[in-house]
Protein backbone atom coordinates (compact mmCIF):
# COMPACT_ATOMS: atom_id res chain seq x y z
CA UNK A 1 0.00 0.00 0.00
CA UNK A 2 1.28 3.18 -1.12
CA UNK A 3 2.45 5.57 1.62
CA UNK A 4 1.07 8.46 -0.02
CA UNK A 5 -2.34 6.68 -0.08
CA UNK A 6 -2.15 6.50 3.59
CA UNK A 7 -1.24 9.87 4.26
CA UNK A 8 -4.80 12.12 5.08
CA UNK A 9 -5.77 9.07 7.25
CA UNK A 10 -2.48 8.37 9.06
CA UNK A 11 -3.74 10.50 12.10
CA UNK A 12 -7.12 8.19 12.66
CA UNK A 13 -5.13 5.23 12.00
CA UNK A 14 -2.58 6.10 14.57
CA UNK A 15 -5.70 6.92 16.73
CA UNK A 16 -7.16 3.26 16.34
CA UNK A 17 -3.70 1.91 17.31
CA UNK A 18 -3.94 3.24 20.72
CA UNK A 19 -7.65 2.81 21.53
CA UNK A 20 -6.58 -0.86 22.80
CA UNK A 21 -4.13 0.69 25.33
CA UNK A 22 -0.64 2.47 25.63
CA UNK A 23 2.15 1.44 23.55
CA UNK A 24 5.69 3.06 22.25
CA UNK A 25 6.31 3.99 18.63
CA UNK A 26 8.38 0.63 17.37
CA UNK A 27 4.77 -1.54 18.94
CA UNK A 28 2.56 1.05 17.32
CA UNK A 29 4.77 0.36 13.96
CA UNK A 30 4.43 -3.61 14.62
CA UNK A 31 0.27 -3.35 15.35
CA UNK A 32 0.40 -1.33 12.01
CA UNK A 33 1.83 -4.33 9.97
CA UNK A 34 -0.16 -7.09 11.42
CA UNK A 35 -3.75 -4.98 11.45
CA UNK A 36 -3.37 -4.41 8.35
CA UNK A 37 -2.27 -8.19 7.20
CA UNK A 38 0.93 -7.09 6.32
CA UNK A 39 -0.22 -4.10 3.90
CA UNK A 40 1.17 -1.39 5.72
CA UNK A 41 4.59 -0.86 5.84
CA UNK A 42 5.01 2.82 5.97
CA UNK A 43 8.96 4.03 6.63
CA UNK A 44 9.17 3.75 10.27
CA UNK A 45 10.69 7.28 10.74
CA UNK A 46 7.16 8.79 9.55
CA UNK A 47 4.81 7.65 12.15
CA UNK A 48 7.09 9.65 15.26
CA UNK A 49 6.30 12.90 13.53
CA UNK A 50 2.59 11.85 13.25
CA UNK A 51 2.72 10.74 16.55
CA UNK A 52 4.26 14.16 17.95
CA UNK A 53 2.00 16.15 15.91
CA UNK A 54 -1.41 14.18 17.35
CA UNK A 55 0.43 14.61 21.54
CA UNK A 56 0.57 18.87 20.07
CA UNK A 57 -2.99 19.00 19.45
CA UNK A 58 -4.01 17.01 22.60
CA UNK A 59 -5.36 13.81 21.16
CA UNK A 60 -2.50 11.90 22.73
CA UNK A 61 -0.72 11.92 26.39
CA UNK A 62 2.85 10.96 26.08
CA UNK A 63 5.10 9.67 29.10
CA UNK A 64 8.88 8.20 29.34
CA UNK A 65 9.04 4.52 30.52
CA UNK A 66 11.88 2.40 31.43
CA UNK A 67 11.81 -1.14 31.06
CA UNK A 68 14.50 -4.10 30.02
CA UNK A 69 16.97 -1.53 31.01
CA UNK A 70 15.85 1.01 27.52
CA UNK A 71 13.39 4.29 28.08
CA UNK A 72 11.04 4.23 25.45
CA UNK A 73 8.02 7.32 24.79
CA UNK A 74 4.61 5.71 25.51
CA UNK A 75 1.83 7.32 24.20
CA UNK A 76 -1.85 7.13 24.93
CA UNK A 77 -5.09 8.07 23.85
CA UNK A 78 -6.67 11.15 25.55
CA UNK A 79 -10.57 11.66 25.87
CA UNK A 80 -10.24 14.16 23.28
CA UNK A 81 -8.51 11.26 21.21
CA UNK A 82 -11.36 8.85 21.49
CA UNK A 83 -14.15 11.47 20.13
CA UNK A 84 -11.55 12.40 17.23
CA UNK A 85 -11.24 8.27 16.30
CA UNK A 86 -15.23 8.51 16.63
CA UNK A 87 -15.83 11.36 14.35
CA UNK A 88 -12.72 9.78 11.55
CA UNK A 89 -14.58 6.72 11.69
CA UNK A 90 -17.75 8.07 10.77
CA UNK A 91 -16.04 10.49 8.09
CA UNK A 92 -14.68 7.48 6.60
CA UNK A 93 -17.51 5.52 6.74
CA UNK A 94 -19.33 7.93 4.62
CA UNK A 95 -16.69 8.53 2.51
CA UNK A 96 -16.03 4.90 1.57
CA UNK A 97 -19.55 4.50 1.02
CA UNK A 98 -19.98 7.32 -1.55
CA UNK A 99 -16.75 6.33 -3.54
CA UNK A 100 -18.18 2.84 -3.88
CA UNK A 101 -21.37 3.71 -5.21
CA UNK A 102 -19.40 6.26 -7.70
CA UNK A 103 -17.28 3.46 -8.82
CA UNK A 104 -20.21 0.98 -9.27
CA UNK A 105 -20.09 -0.37 -12.70
CA UNK A 106 -22.53 1.63 -14.91
CA UNK A 107 -26.02 0.05 -15.62
CA UNK A 108 -26.51 -1.89 -19.40
CA UNK A 109 -29.08 0.94 -19.95
CA UNK A 110 -26.70 3.69 -19.63
CA UNK A 111 -24.18 2.67 -21.84
CA UNK A 112 -26.35 2.37 -25.12
CA UNK A 113 -25.84 5.09 -28.10
CA UNK B 1 30.89 -2.84 22.97
CA UNK B 2 28.89 -0.26 24.68
CA UNK B 3 29.72 3.25 25.21
CA UNK B 4 27.97 5.68 27.93
CA UNK B 5 26.92 8.96 25.93
CA UNK B 6 24.93 11.41 27.72
CA UNK B 7 21.85 9.41 26.42
CA UNK B 8 22.10 6.39 27.32
CA UNK B 9 24.11 3.64 25.87
CA UNK B 10 25.80 4.18 22.34
CA UNK B 11 23.49 2.05 19.77
CA UNK B 12 26.64 0.71 17.86
CA UNK B 13 28.29 2.59 14.26
CA UNK B 14 24.99 2.00 12.13
CA UNK B 15 22.09 3.33 14.40
CA UNK B 16 24.26 6.53 15.37
CA UNK B 17 25.45 7.35 11.83
CA UNK B 18 21.50 7.23 10.79
CA UNK B 19 20.50 9.16 14.29
CA UNK B 20 23.45 11.85 13.23
CA UNK B 21 22.31 12.33 9.69
CA UNK B 22 18.45 12.65 11.09
CA UNK B 23 19.95 15.85 13.79
CA UNK B 24 21.86 17.34 11.29
CA UNK B 25 18.77 18.24 8.95
CA UNK B 26 16.85 18.84 12.39
CA UNK B 27 16.72 23.01 12.84
CA UNK B 28 17.49 24.76 16.10
CA UNK B 29 19.05 24.41 19.15
CA UNK B 30 20.65 20.98 20.05
CA UNK B 31 18.36 20.92 23.03
CA UNK B 32 15.42 20.63 21.22
CA UNK B 33 16.04 17.69 19.94
CA UNK B 34 17.41 15.48 22.69
CA UNK B 35 14.45 14.28 23.22
CA UNK B 36 13.18 13.64 19.67
CA UNK B 37 16.80 11.78 19.09
CA UNK B 38 16.48 9.80 22.83
CA UNK B 39 13.21 8.40 20.99
CA UNK B 40 14.10 7.70 17.69
CA UNK B 41 17.52 5.87 19.06
CA UNK B 42 14.91 3.15 21.82
CA UNK B 43 12.65 2.49 18.50
CA UNK B 44 15.66 1.62 16.46
CA UNK B 45 17.07 -0.58 19.35
CA UNK B 46 13.67 -2.41 19.41
CA UNK B 47 13.68 -2.86 15.47
CA UNK B 48 17.39 -4.08 15.82
CA UNK B 49 16.19 -6.42 18.29
CA UNK B 50 12.90 -7.73 16.70
CA UNK B 51 15.64 -8.87 14.07
CA UNK B 52 18.29 -10.32 15.64
CA UNK B 53 15.47 -12.58 16.96
CA UNK B 54 14.27 -13.38 13.84
CA UNK B 55 18.01 -14.65 13.53
CA UNK B 56 19.95 -11.99 12.05
CA UNK B 57 23.87 -11.09 13.13
CA UNK B 58 23.97 -7.62 14.97
CA UNK B 59 25.40 -5.91 12.15
CA UNK B 60 22.93 -6.93 9.54
CA UNK B 61 19.85 -6.13 12.16
CA UNK B 62 21.24 -2.93 12.78
CA UNK B 63 21.26 -2.68 8.78
CA UNK B 64 17.87 -3.84 8.08
CA UNK B 65 16.27 -1.48 10.93
CA UNK B 66 17.85 1.67 9.72
CA UNK B 67 16.63 0.69 6.28
CA UNK B 68 13.05 0.67 7.66
CA UNK B 69 13.08 3.79 9.10
CA UNK B 70 13.13 5.27 5.53
CA UNK B 71 15.03 8.42 4.37
CA UNK B 72 16.65 10.69 6.98
CA UNK B 73 15.85 13.75 4.96
CA UNK B 74 12.13 12.43 5.08
CA UNK B 75 12.43 11.98 9.11
CA UNK B 76 13.86 15.10 10.11
CA UNK B 77 11.34 17.31 7.33
CA UNK B 78 8.48 15.55 9.32
CA UNK B 79 9.87 16.84 12.76
CA UNK B 80 10.77 20.32 11.64
CA UNK B 81 6.79 21.74 11.87
CA UNK B 82 6.74 20.50 15.53
CA UNK B 83 10.10 21.80 16.53
CA UNK B 84 8.98 24.82 15.03
CA UNK B 85 5.82 24.72 16.56
CA UNK B 86 7.72 23.95 20.19
CA UNK B 87 10.27 27.12 19.68
CA UNK B 88 7.38 29.62 19.17
CA UNK B 89 6.18 28.73 22.12
CA UNK B 90 8.82 28.63 23.97
CA UNK B 91 9.42 32.18 22.23
CA UNK B 92 6.31 33.46 23.53
CA UNK B 93 6.15 32.16 27.09
CA UNK B 94 9.23 33.90 27.70
CA UNK B 95 8.20 37.32 26.20
CA UNK B 96 4.69 37.25 27.52
CA UNK B 97 6.57 36.52 31.29
CA UNK B 98 9.13 39.21 30.60
CA UNK B 99 7.23 41.82 29.29
CA UNK B 100 5.14 42.94 32.54
CA UNK B 101 8.65 42.40 34.57
CA UNK B 102 10.76 44.76 32.87
CA UNK B 103 7.29 47.15 32.34
CA UNK B 104 7.12 47.07 36.17
CA UNK B 105 10.90 47.96 35.99
CA UNK B 106 9.82 50.88 33.95
CA UNK B 107 7.15 51.56 35.99
CA UNK B 108 9.27 51.83 38.96
CA UNK B 109 11.56 54.22 37.16
CA UNK B 110 9.42 56.74 36.65
CA UNK B 111 7.10 56.49 39.57
CA UNK B 112 10.48 57.08 41.98
CA UNK B 113 11.87 60.10 39.53
CA UNK B 114 11.51 63.47 40.75
CA UNK B 115 9.40 63.54 37.81
CA UNK B 116 5.38 64.27 39.59
CA UNK B 117 4.10 61.98 37.74
CA UNK B 118 0.79 60.55 39.35
CA UNK B 119 -1.72 58.25 38.88
CA UNK B 120 -3.06 59.94 35.49
CA UNK B 121 -2.36 58.25 32.46
CA UNK B 122 0.92 59.58 30.49
CA UNK B 123 -0.85 62.15 28.22
CA UNK B 124 -1.67 63.94 31.36
CA UNK B 125 1.17 63.89 33.06
CA UNK B 126 2.71 67.70 32.95
CA UNK B 127 5.91 66.73 34.75
CA UNK B 128 6.89 64.94 31.33
CA UNK B 129 8.71 66.38 28.41
CA UNK B 130 6.28 66.30 25.56
CA UNK B 131 8.44 63.82 23.59
CA UNK B 132 8.16 61.57 26.47
CA UNK B 133 4.20 61.97 26.58
CA UNK B 134 3.77 61.48 23.60
CA UNK B 135 6.23 59.01 22.80
CA UNK B 136 4.39 56.71 25.43
CA UNK B 137 1.68 55.49 22.76
CA UNK B 138 4.31 53.50 20.24
CA UNK B 139 5.19 52.13 23.25
CA UNK B 140 1.79 50.44 24.30
CA UNK B 141 1.16 49.47 20.96
CA UNK B 142 3.99 47.58 20.55
CA UNK B 143 3.47 46.05 23.60
CA UNK B 144 -0.35 44.99 22.82
CA UNK B 145 1.14 43.78 19.82
CA UNK B 146 3.52 41.15 21.60
CA UNK B 147 0.87 40.22 23.59
CA UNK B 148 -1.50 39.51 20.84
CA UNK B 149 0.92 37.80 18.86
CA UNK B 150 1.84 35.63 21.76
CA UNK B 151 -1.71 34.81 21.62
CA UNK B 152 -1.89 33.68 18.17
CA UNK B 153 1.18 31.79 19.09
CA UNK B 154 -0.58 28.77 21.61
CA UNK B 155 -3.83 29.15 19.50
CA UNK B 156 -1.42 28.10 16.04
CA UNK B 157 0.54 25.49 18.03
CA UNK B 158 -1.57 23.96 20.94
CA UNK B 159 -5.00 21.93 20.84
CA UNK B 160 -6.66 24.01 18.54
CA UNK B 161 -4.58 22.65 15.89
CA UNK B 162 -6.92 19.32 16.50
CA UNK B 163 -9.55 21.43 14.66
CA UNK B 164 -7.63 23.77 12.79
CA UNK B 165 -6.45 23.28 9.04
CA UNK B 166 -2.40 22.60 9.50
CA UNK B 167 -0.40 25.65 8.59
CA UNK B 168 2.83 25.39 10.74
CA UNK B 169 4.32 28.59 9.47
CA UNK B 170 1.94 30.81 11.44
CA UNK B 171 3.13 29.90 14.87
CA UNK B 172 6.88 31.12 14.22
CA UNK B 173 5.51 33.70 12.22
CA UNK B 174 3.39 34.73 15.13
CA UNK B 175 6.26 34.36 17.39
CA UNK B 176 8.65 36.35 15.41
CA UNK B 177 5.78 39.38 15.39
CA UNK B 178 5.83 39.30 19.31
CA UNK B 179 9.66 39.06 18.99
CA UNK B 180 9.81 42.15 16.73
CA UNK B 181 6.93 44.00 18.61
CA UNK B 182 9.22 43.46 22.09
CA UNK B 183 12.40 44.77 20.53
CA UNK B 184 10.25 47.90 19.08
CA UNK B 185 8.99 48.35 22.57
CA UNK B 186 12.11 48.02 24.77
CA UNK B 187 13.89 50.10 22.28
CA UNK B 188 11.35 52.87 22.17
CA UNK B 189 11.92 52.81 25.79
CA UNK B 190 15.23 53.25 25.89
CA UNK B 191 14.84 56.06 23.16
CA UNK B 192 12.43 58.28 25.57
CA UNK B 193 14.98 56.92 28.50
CA UNK B 194 17.18 58.56 26.53
CA UNK B 195 14.96 61.80 25.48
CA UNK B 196 14.34 62.38 29.50
CA UNK B 197 18.43 62.57 30.14
CA UNK B 198 18.53 64.95 27.52
CA UNK B 199 15.83 67.21 28.54
CA UNK B 200 15.79 66.70 32.25
CA UNK B 201 18.63 64.46 33.48
CA UNK B 202 18.02 65.80 37.02
CA UNK B 203 14.65 64.81 37.70
CA UNK B 204 15.40 60.85 36.74
CA UNK B 205 16.23 58.51 39.77
CA UNK B 206 19.49 57.00 38.54
CA UNK B 207 19.16 53.58 39.94
CA UNK B 208 15.85 52.56 38.93
CA UNK B 209 16.29 54.19 35.88
CA UNK B 210 19.32 51.98 34.92
CA UNK B 211 17.86 48.58 36.48
CA UNK B 212 15.13 49.44 33.89
CA UNK B 213 17.45 50.20 31.05
CA UNK B 214 19.79 47.05 31.38
CA UNK B 215 16.41 44.53 31.83
CA UNK B 216 15.13 46.46 28.53
CA UNK B 217 18.62 45.80 26.71
CA UNK B 218 18.51 42.14 27.57
CA UNK B 219 14.78 41.75 26.36
CA UNK B 220 15.31 43.30 23.49
CA UNK B 221 18.65 41.08 22.76
CA UNK B 222 16.78 37.91 23.49
CA UNK B 223 13.59 39.31 21.38
CA UNK B 224 15.42 39.99 19.00
CA UNK B 225 17.36 36.52 18.84
CA UNK B 226 14.48 34.66 19.50
CA UNK B 227 12.42 36.29 16.75
CA UNK B 228 15.35 35.90 13.82
CA UNK B 229 15.45 31.75 14.83
CA UNK B 230 11.97 31.68 14.78
CA UNK B 231 11.72 33.11 10.95
CA UNK B 232 14.40 30.94 10.18
CA UNK B 233 12.67 28.05 11.18
CA UNK B 234 10.14 29.26 9.15
CA UNK B 235 11.78 29.34 6.79
CA UNK B 236 12.32 26.06 6.49
CA UNK B 237 9.00 24.82 6.12
CA UNK B 238 7.24 24.13 3.77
Amino acid sequence: MKAEALKGHLDGILLAVLEAGPRHGYAIMEALRVRSGGQVDLPTGTVYPALHRLERAGLVRASWSEAGGRRRRVYELTTAGRRALDTERGTWQDFSAAVTALLRPASPAASLP
Amino acid sequence: MSVQGPLGPAAGPAVERYLAEVTARLPGPARAHSGIVAELRSGLLDATDARRSAGLSAAQAARAAVGEFGDPALVAEGFRAEIAAGQARRAAAALTVTGPLVGLLWIAAAATSHLRVGLAPPWQQAGLPPVVRVGIYPVAVAAVLTACAALVVVATTGRLTRWLPARPRRGPTAAAVAGFGAVCAEGLGLALLAAQLVVAPGKLSLLPAAAAAAAATVRLVFARRAARRCLAIRAALT
